[in-house]
C-alpha cells in the first residue's frame, strides 16, 4: 500500500515538472518589455530576429517579448518604475535622462563591469550610460537628417547640394512654385517638427542647447528665437505643406512615399521603409543638414538618439548572466545585420540599402552628437517642448513670447 | 416600499437581537443572521473600499504633493490647484470641456429627440436597420470611431480632401479640419455627436415607444401628426429622460479624453485640449503625479457637481421618493 502510495506521489511531482518546462529543463525565463510587435514589417525585423537569434543560440533561455507599443511602452514603463514593482527583466529605452532618472531610484542594474567591453559606437554608449555608470546598449543609433526625393530634384533641375541653409530655402521656393510640398513633416502628432527646430536652433547658435539645458543659458536666448522665426516663415511661406497642422507623421511619411512631398527632416529610423519597394516606388537620399551663414553650428554637429536600445532593471539582478546575454547578443553583428535600414552601433554590420548608407555616412563625419532633446530634458518639461514648437505653426504665434513661456517652465523643473 | 419594508425588519432583528431578556437561542439565531449579512455585504464594500474610495483618497492627497513618482513626495498645500489656474492650457482644457457640454446640450439631444422621433413614427424596412445603425458608432471601441473621423477629416488622405482634390474644388481643398484653430474643436465634436448620440437615440426611442397607442389616436383625431404631434405630445412626454441624458452629456463631457487625443492629441496648440488630456500629459507623460492628481479632483469636483445636480433633478421629476 506504501509502495502504491509513493508510487503516485513521484508520478504526480514528474508530471508537474514535465508542466512547467522551465523548471524541468532549468530554463530561465526574460521578460522584455519592446515596443514593436515580432512580424516581418520592415521596421521590425531586427527584433523578431534578435529574439529568435537569441533564443536558437541560447536555448536554456527563455525570452517572453512584450510588445506595448507607443506610447504604450512608454507610459507604462514610466508607472511601473513609478511604483517601483511589476517591472520586466529588459526594457526598450531611449536612454537619456529619462533611463537616467530611473537609474537615480534605483530601478536599474547596474551593468557597467559587464558591458563596457562590449564594442559599438561612442555615440550609443553614451546614451546608455548615466553618471559614469552603464544600464544597456544601443544597438541601433538614428541620427536625424534631410530625407530628400532625388526624382523630384532632378525633374525639377534642382540641385541636392546645400552650401547652407539659403541654399535649402531657395530649394523649398523652387519646388513650392514647382506645386511639390517641399516639407513634410507631422506637426499634429507634436513630437515631429523638433527634428528640424533641433538643427536650426543648432545653426544658429551651435551648443545653445546644452547651455541652456545646464542652465548657462535661456531658451528664448538669441539662437531659440531666430530658429523658431525662420521656422515660422517657412510655415507661412508654405513650406512645409497649405495645412500643416493637420498633417500627422503617417501622413508625412505618405506625402513622401508618393512624392507629393520632397523633404522630410527626421531621424534614419525611416531608412527601412524608405528604402522599401513595398512603401514606396520613389527614390529618396539622406544628407546633413547643412549650417547657416554666420552660425556657430557645424555640419558636423549631428542631432542623434539611440533608436534601438535596452536597459536590464533591478528585476534582472538574480538573472544578471542571462540578461548580460540577452544585451551582448543584442550588440553582436549577427542580431544587428538583420535590420534592413537602421544604423548599427556594433562594428561589422554592412548597410543593406543605399540610404542606410548615406545615414551612416552622416553619422561617420559627426564630431559632435546632440541627443534628442526630448530625451535630454527633465520628464516634466518634454510635453511642453514639443507643444511650444507646435505653436510656431501657428501664424500668429508670437515665437519669443512661446518660448520665453518655456523658459519660465525650464527655469522652475531644471535643478 | 419593499426596499423600507426589508430595511425595517433588519432594523428590528437588530434591534431584538441585541435587547435583553429575549430567549438565548432566539439572540443567537438573530446574531448568526446578522454575521450573515455582514459576510454576504463585506465583499461589496472591501471591493468600494480598496477599487474606489481609496484610490479617492489618494487622489486627494496626491494632489496636495508634488510628485514625480521617482523620488520623494513633498507636501505643497493647494500650490498644484494654484499652479493649474494659472495656466493657460489648464484654463483652455476647463473652457473646452465646457463647450463640449453646451454644444453636446445644444446639437446632441435635439438630434437624438429628431432621430429617436422619426425612427420611432415612421417605421419601415428602412428605419428598423437604421437603428441599428445609429447605434453602431456607440458600441465601436473609441480607437476605431477616432480614426474613421480622421480618414473622413484628415488631409492628406481624408475622404474630404480627396474629394475635392478630385472634383477641383478648391476652397474645399484649402479647409484644414484638424489643423485648423477654428475648425478643428468642431471637427472632433462631430465625430463626437456621432459616435454618442446612438445611445441618446436609443435611450429616447425607449420612452418614446412606451408613449400608450390610445394617446397617439387620440392625438391624430384632434388632428396633431407629425412635427404638432412631437412638440405637444411626445416632448412633454419624454421631457424627462431629456434631462437625464442632458445630464449624462454634461458629466461626460466633463471626462472627455478619448476622441480629441486620438484625432488632434488636443492640439493645434489648445484648441481641442480637454481635461482629460492635461490630466494624461502631466501624469503620464511629464511624471507630475501631483499636478495630474489635481487635475483629477477637478474633474471628479466637476461631475460631482452635475450629478448632484442630476439627482435634484430627478427628485423633482418624481422617480426618487
Amino acid at each position: 500500500m506504501k509502495t502504491r502510495r509513493l508510487i503516485v506521489l513521484v508520478a504526480v511531482v514528474i508530471c508537474l515538472l514535465t508542466a512547467i518546462p522551465g523548471i524541468a529543463q532549468g530554463k530561465v525565463k526574460l521578460t522584455v518589455w519592446g515596443r514593436d510587435v515580432l512580424d516581418d514589417d520592415p521596421a521590425h525585423v531586427s527584433v523578431a530576429a534578435l529574439v529568435k537569434g537569441f533564443e536558437a543560440k541560447y536555448p536554456d533561455i527563455d525570452v517572453e517579448w512584450v510588445a506595448l507599443g507607443d506610447p504604450g511602452l512608454m507610459d507604462k514603463t514610466k508607472i511601473q518604475m513609478a511604483v517601483g514593482s511589476g517591472l520586466p527583466d529588459i526594457f526598450q529605452t531611449w536612454g537619456g535622462t529619462t533611463m537616467g532618472s530611473y537609474a537615480d531610484k534605483g530601478m536599474l542594474l547596474d551593468l557597467t563591469a559587464e558591458l563596457k567591453n562590449i564594442p559599438g559606437s561612442a555615440a550609443a554608449a553614451s546614451a546608455m550610460t548615466w553618471k559614469g555608470r552603464i544600464y544597456g546598449v544601443a544597438p541601433f543609433f538614428a541620427v536625424a537628417g534631410i530625407f530628400l526625393n532625388e526624382g523630384l530634384f532632378k525633374a525639377n533641375g534642382i540641385s541636392t547640394k546645400f552650401a547652407s541653409v539659403d541654399d535649402l530655402e531657395r530649394a523649398a521656393a523652387a519646388l513650392k512654385a514647382a506645386g511639390v510640398q517641399p516639407f513634410a513633416c507631422g506637426a499634429k502628432d507634436k513630437w515631429p517638427p523638433l527634428a528640424m527646430y533641433m538643427y536650426l536652433t543648432n545653426r544658429y547658435g551651435g551648443d545653445i542647447f546644452t547651455q541652456a539645458a545646464a542652465r548657462k543659458a535661456r531658451f528664448d536666448a538669441d539662437p531659440f528665437v531666430k530658429a523658431a522665426t525662420l521656422y515660422q516663415n517657412w510655415v507661412k511661406k508654405g513650406f512645409l505643406g497649405d495645412k500643416p497642422l493637420g498633417e500627422g507623421y503617417g501622413d508625412a511619411q505618405q506625402l513622401m512615399a508618393t512624392g507629393r512631398a520632397a523633404l522630410h527632416v527626421t531621424g534614419s529610423w525611416m531608412c527601412a521603409q524608405y528604402s522599401s519597394a513595398d512603401f514606396t516606388d520613389q527614390n529618396l537620399g539622406f544628407y546633413a543638414f547643412p549650417t547657416i551663414p554666420g552660425g556657430k553650428g557645424k555640419v558636423t554637429d549631428v542631432m542623434g538618439m539611440p533608436d534601438i536600445a535596452y536597459a536590464a532593471t533591478k528585476e534582472a539582478a538574480s538573472k544578471k548572466a542571462a540578461a548580460v546575454k540577452f544585451l551582448t547578443y543584442a550588440m553582436s553583428t549577427e542580431a544587428g545585420q538583420a535590420d534592413p535600414g537602421r544604423i548599427a552601433s556594433m562594428p561589422g554590420v554592412i548597410s543593406k540599402s543605399n540610404l542606410t548608407k548615406m545615414a551612416v555616412a552622416v553619422f561617420g563625419q559627426s564630431k559632435t552628437v546632440q541627443f534628442w532633446w526630448d530625451q535630454n530634458l527633465p520628464a516634466a518639461i518634454t510635453t511642453p517642448l514639443n507643444e511650444t514648437i507646435q505653436t510656431f505653426f501657428l501664424p500668429e504665434t508670437n515665437v519669443k513670447a512661446s518660448l520665453a513661456k518655456y523658459e519660465e517652465l525650464a527655469a522652475a523643473n531644471i535643478k | 416600499m419593499q426596499d423600507s419594508n426589508r430595511t425595517a425588519s433588519f432594523s428590528g432583528v437588530r434591534a431584538q437581537a441585541l435587547a435583553p431578556g429575549l430567549p438565548r437561542a432566539r439572540r443567537k439565531t438573530d446574531l448568526r443572521r446578522i454575521i450573515f449579512i455582514t459576510l454576504m455585504l463585506l465583499p461589496a464594500f472591501a471591493a468600494l473600499g480598496v477599487f474606489m474610495y481609496y484610490p479617492i483618497e489618494e487622489t486627494f492627497r496626491l494632489s496636495l504633493n508634488k510628485a514625480s513618482g521617482l523620488g520623494d513626495t513633498e507636501y505643497v498645500g493647494l500650490a498644484n490647484y494654484l499652479q493649474l489656474f494659472a495656466n493657460e492650457e489648464f484654463r483652455a482644457g476647463f473652457i473646452n470641456v465646457l463647450l463640449w457640454a453646451f454644444w453636446s446640450v445644444v446639437v446632441q439631444i435635439p438630434l437624438a429627440f429628431f432621430v429617436a422621433f422619426s425612427l420611432t413614427n415612421y417605421k419601415n424596412r428602412v428605419t428598423r436597420p437604421l437603428r441599428a445603425i445609429y447605434y453602431l458608432a456607440n458600441i465601436l471601441p473609441s480607437a476605431i470611431t477616432a480614426m474613421l473621423g480622421s480618414l473622413v477629416f484628415g488631409n492628406t488622405n481624408g475622404v474630404i480632401s480627396s474629394l475635392a482634390r478630385n472634383l477641383n474644388i478648391t476652397w474645399l481643398m484649402k479647409v484644414d479640419f484638424l489643423g485648423d484653430m477654428r475648425l478643428a474643436f468642431m471637427t472632433v465634436f462631430i465625430v463626437g455627436t456621432w459616435t454618442y448620440s446612438g445611445f441618446y437615440i436609443v435611450y429616447l426611442m425607449a420612452r418614446m415607444e412606451q408613449i400608450p397607442t390610445e394617446i397617439r389616436e387620440a392625438a391624430h383625431l384632434d388632428g396633431a401628426d407629425g412635427w404638432l404631434y412631437a412638440r405637444t405630445i411626445v416632448l412633454p412626454m419624454v421631457w424627462y429622460p431629456l434631462r437625464i441624458i442632458a445630464v449624462l452629456c454634461v458629466v461626460g463631457s466633463m471626462k472627455v479624453f478619448d476622441l480629441p487625443f486620438l484625432m488632434t492629441r488636443g492640439g493645434p496648440a489648445d484648441a481641442t485640449k480637454t481635461l482629460g488630456i492635461i490630466l494624461y500629459n502631466r501624469g503620464f507623460r511629464d511624471a507630475q503625479y501631483g499636478l495630474a492628481a489635481a487635475v483629477g479632483v477637478v474633474i471628479f469636483a466637476l461631475s460631482l457637481v452635475f450629478t448632484i445636480f442630476q439627482f435634484s433633478l430627478q427628485r423633482r421629476g418624481g422617480d426618487i421618493e
